[in-house]
């Protein structure tokens, strides 16, 4: 089987596209926000529960998408639960800069994270949107 | 395999880009003609030699290079004119694309004939090109407007769509050719309409390379198409009207070339074509479109569509034998185009499996989410066909579907 392939589908993506963990809704929860991809029409929305240390006690997501749309939403929710703000949003740096093939030096994911996972979308130019889908929907509750 | 007589079209040494090696060591296969053609050598040189020896802006100039330039816009129109046997070159309005052709005679048409709680009959397999230029009057002007079912075939619902016309009813819009699902619209549809004396509007963007196009005969009273999916350049469509019609439409944009004359009080608009062409025009695309007419001629359209519709019906009963496979729409004839799913694998990852096997195929709504919904999907993928397919592509195609669908059920 081709590399590229191999590269993009590993074992934990096609386990977290089969069976995403943190699916469904958090309640209670004071964060949400509707992530969508026009090219394609996958979607999802994502909650969380914010507590007043801004640590993510809680963290769920419903929807539709791809293998790489779905793994990439439940591994982010298992990475971010139970972090600090200033910490995921450091993270959500570092996991851009991997799916986007960007040369930046990760600060806080490495390559024993499940997250690295990831790096073969950037083989893959056109699906870097299914991967970030999650991640800005993350951003854009933060926002609002 | 398959064998055919109609097949040796002979046309793959034309076209440059099948040579090309996807990811460096396989052959492209391309099944993406639906959402733009490849261009033949003709249409590459010919759009070359313009800009190395004949170029220079339309009806503008008296100077040699304006004149060439002239000419070989006007004679692209020409040659628009006899493809689709208009009455007139005056009935064939270049625009940059078939979107832009709706988004005109959707707002012109409304300025003329239409007001506040007027309809407009669409149906739920339409692009979204052939929505939002109407969504556009409903929220701006307050038309209403309806949406035909369609039967599990892709059909047009045909009963259902004659019994939304009332006497608000000012103009029909509807696809020649489903991108979803490759099936042609019931001629009743168009004759419905005359009998009704409302104006219909015909998307011809997935007809014109793939259906003999003769819009007298047809009896609609527009149709647009684009040129990039007819083998000719992306950034000029096509929009036929009835001079009637044109005539008493106001015109779209304003600009140079479509006066006739200014003065700082106001100004007259030029006559038909004219009239609806403000600005420079994408005039070497014009140009590059009507050398692909010339193209699809030389070959003879009766043979591309003879040849798409063998690879689509090999292609269709192969993946009709599949149990893992689910075609979208009925058993019906279907020209050049498929849409399918792979049972629990989303269509995205179908596309990008299929990319490293060399093979181009589109995944996604195809621009048609109301279809999508209706569905039941969010997406779907897509087989598409043109002149330069062969069976044996579909052969390699079906063995790649079968390794996709181990590699995802593993
Ligand atoms: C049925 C149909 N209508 C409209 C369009 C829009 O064509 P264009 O983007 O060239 O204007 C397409 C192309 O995707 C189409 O398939």
């Amino acid at each position: 089987m081709n590399d590229l392939i191999n590269d993009l589908y590993q074992e934990i993506i096609l386990d977290h596209g089969r069976e995403p963990r943190n699916f469904g809704e958090c309640e209670p929860h004071n964060k949400s926000a509707d992530g969508h991809n026009p090219l394609c029409g996958d979607n999802l929305k994502l909650t969380f529960l914010l507590n007043d240390q801004n640590i993510i006690e809680d963290i769920k997501f419903t929807g539709e998408g791809c293998a790489i749309s779905l793994a990439s939403a439940s591994l982010m929710t298992e990475k971010l639960k139970g972090k600090k703000i200033e910490v995921a949003e450091e993270i959500f740096k570092d996991f851009t800069n991997l799916v986007s093939g960007s040369d930046e030096d990760l600060k806080v994911l490495n390559e024993e994270d499940s997250l690295y996972a990831l790096k073969g979308v950037g083989g893959f130019p056109m699906r870097v949107k299914c991967a970030t889908m999650a991640w800005h929907a993350f951003k854009q509750a933060l926002k609002d | 395999m398959g064998d055919s007589k109609t097949l040796n079209l002979n046309v793959r040494k034309d076209f440059p880009i099948l040579s090309k090696k996807i990811l460096e060591k396989k052959d492209l296969i391309y099944f993406d003609t639906a959402a733009s053609a490849q261009k033949p050598n003709a249409v590459i040189d010919e759009t070359n030699d313009f800009y190395e020896n004949h170029y220079s802006n339309v009806s503008r100039g008296v100077h040699t290079l304006s004149v060439e330039s002239t000419f070989r816009y006007e004679d692209a129109r020409k040659k628009v004119q006899k493809f689709l046997n208009a009455r007139s070159e005056n009935e064939i309005i270049f625009t940059k694309s078939a979107t832009e052709g709706i988004n005109l005679v959707a707002q012109t048409f409304y300025e003329k004939f239409m007001q506040k709680g007027d309809e407009v009959i669409l149906s739920l397999i339409e692009h979204h090109s052939n929505l939002i230029p109407w969504f556009f009057l409903r929220d701006k002007y307050g038309v209403v407007l309806k949406f035909a079912n369609i039967q599990p075939s892709g059909e047009i619902d045909i009963d259902h769509f004659e019994s939304l016309f009332t006497n608000k009813t000012k103009i029909v819009s509807l696809t020649h050719l489903s991108n979803v699902f490759g099936t042609e619209l019931n001629e009743k549809v168009i004759s419905i309409c005359k009998d009704k004396n409302v104006p219909i509007l015909l998307d011809g963007c997935q007809s014109a390379a793939h259906l003999k196009i003769d819009v007298q005969k047809l009896g609609c009273d527009f149709y647009v198409f684009s040129g990039h999916k007819t083998y000719g350049p992306a950034g000029i469509g096509v929009l036929y009207g009835t001079e009637n019609l044109l005539s008493e439409m106001p015109p779209y944009q304003g600009g140079g070339g479509m006066i006739g004359d200014v003065s700082l009080e106001g100004a007259s608009y030029a006559e038909l074509p004219a009239k609806y062409e403000a600005g420079t025009p994408p005039l070497v695309e014009a140009h590059g479109l009507g050398i692909a007419i010339d193209y699809m001629n030389k070959i003879g359209l009766d043979n591309i569509i003879e040849h798409e519709n063998e690879i689509t019906k090999y292609a269709f009963n192969k993946l009709n034998e599949i149990d893992f496979i689910e075609i979208h729409g009925g058993d019906n004839k279907r020209n050049s185009i498929i849409s399918f799913n792979i049972k629990n694998v989303h269509s995205h990852e179908v596309s990008s499996f299929l990319d490293v096997e060399g093979i181009a195929i589109r995944a996604g709504h195809h621009c048609c989410q109301p279809l999508m919904k209706h569905l039941g999907v969010n997406s779907t993928a897509r087989l598409s066909f043109g002149v330069y397919n062969t069976l044996e592509e579909v052969d390699k195609f079906i063995i790649a579907i079968h390794k996709c669908k181990e590699f995802f059920n593993k």
